[in-house]
């Protein structure tokens, strides 16, 4: 008889496993025991409850975002240039309230401390930061690391691609719209040739084969894309990465 | 979504920001569950809620109707909580969920660990578990936790993680691994 291994156990204990798995576990003794060693393993990871919460959690959370929420304009329609400033400013608007949150986070976590917490908090972002271009950026990235490293003889990785790529090439020809609008040549060369890549990527007649994969990888490496996102994305504020400059040094 | 919340979205798209304060009160708690699992501490965990919050607002207009709020702002935390950890930087220069980087990376978190024997002579079995999980990449981490603690799915784990539910599920695979591994000195001498 064939004992089930390590992963079918653990695709069990993940609600994967198929009927054959439930009826092995239910015939062998050995491999019921070592599923229950599994659990017991488990057990030592049960969570702890977190921490308590005052009952006035949710007035407090509120409390310390309100204040940073700007509120959302009257929705009407406009022409092109004033939607895209107005997208702009709030983008811009978004990365200056979460910049400012980070600092008031770590004021109220503080707040009980005779530290002076230090109140000229530097400008947090430049007028060209976009938290959601950054977003896009992130994912843009994440995408061309799959496919970096897509296998030929791995065709299931394929669909989540094409999938994924179908995603991005729509935010993407918004941004691509934005920064032609807004004269960034640097980016929009970038955002260009992310385009086509997407492009191919999603919309490959007949589905991508191995070979329209390594195609693509070849035109990403050719063109460097990948170095040159991962250039894009550093020359927004690392807000994320880097949360140590949005504090004001208060920490 | 509940027709409740699409109301309360509507009106804050709508320039009503204090609507903002129903979605807040329903899920503040739950998002500060989730963030204290992943971060494993408080003051990150408070960070991570109130980053997710307003993140949340502000991609407020493109929230599909069709989608929970709780669900939503939950996978943001997430998000969030999993670039708190160092997600984002130990992860994006390789394949998520896979790379030979991440297991390097891994590999050299766990050389840097006390040995688990020493630790369990001196008493500190907890301690041990801890070590454990740190030696998870924030991805396993945070996959683990969500499956075993969350008690959520894969299909969920991925959407979370903007990965593949089998790069998922493979992230679960490794962090169990990983921490049968370490605990396997303390059922020896147990």
């Amino acid at each position: 008889m064939k004992h089930l291994n390590e992963v079918e156990l653990i695709e069990r204990y993940c609600g994967e496993d198929d009927f054959d798995v439930a009826q092995h576990l239910e015939r062998c003794q050995e491999c019921e025991e070592a599923y229950a060693a599994l659990q017991v393993d488990f057990a030592e990871f049960d969570p702890a409850a977190p921490p308590e919460r005052a009952a006035s959690y949710e007035e407090q959370v509120w409390s310390r975002i309100a204040p940073l929420l700007p509120a959302y304009p009257v929705r009407k329609r406009a022409g092109a240039a004033r939607g895209f400033w107005l997208a702009l400013g709030s983008a811009t608007a978004c990365a200056a309230l979460i910049a400012a949150g980070f600092y008031a986070g770590r004021i109220w976590e503080h707040q009980q401390s005779p530290r002076v917490v230090q109140t000229n908090v530097p400008s947090p972002a430049p007028a060209r930061v976009v938290v959601l271009l950054s977003d896009h950026l992130d994912q843009s990235e994440r995408l061309l690391v799959e496919l970096k490293h897509a296998r030929s003889d791995d065709p299931q990785t394929f669909p989540p691609l094409r999938e994924e790529a179908g995603n991005l090439l729509r935010s993407n020809s918004k941004w691509r719209q934005e920064a032609e609008k807004s004269d960034d040549a640097d980016m929009v060369l970038v955002l260009n040739n992310l385009n086509d890549l997407l492009s191919q990527l999603a919309n490959e007649p007949g589905g991508l084969s191995p070979a329209a994969i390594a195609k693509l990888q070849e035109k990403m490496k050719a063109d460097g894309l990948l170095l040159e996102v991962r250039v894009l994305r550093s020359r927004l504020p690392n807000q994320r990465t880097n949360p140590a400059n949005l504090k004001g040094g208060a920490a | 979504m509940g027709k409740s919340d699409h109301i309360t979205i509507q009106a804050i798209l709508a320039g009503d920001k204090d609507a903002y304060r129903v979605l807040v009160a329903q899920n503040s708690r739950s998002v500060f569950r989730v963030a204290y699992r992943i971060t494993g501490n408080e003051a990150d965990a408070e960070d991570v809620v109130q980053e997710a919050f307003l993140r949340g607002y502000c991609k407020l207009d493109r929230f599909e109707s069709r989608a929970n709020f709780s669900t939503w702002i939950y996978r943001i935390a997430v998000r969030c909580a999993f670039d708190k950890i160092g997600g984002r930087h130990m992860e994006a220069p390789g394949r998520m969920g896979s790379s030979s980087n991440v297991e390097l990376q891994a590999s050299l978190v766990v050389d840097r660990l006390p040995d688990p024997e020493r630790l369990m002579l001196s008493g500190e079995i907890g301690a041990i578990r801890e070590l454990a999980m740190r030696t998870l990449t924030p991805m396993e981490r945070v996959a683990f936790t969500l499956r075993h603690m969350e008690d959520c799915s894969l299909q969920e784990i991925a959407l979370a993680l903007d990965i593949d539910p089998n790069a998922a599920k493979q992230a679960i695979y490794r962090a169990v691994h990983k921490l049968r591994q370490r605990l396997a000195p303390l059922k020896v001498r147990a």
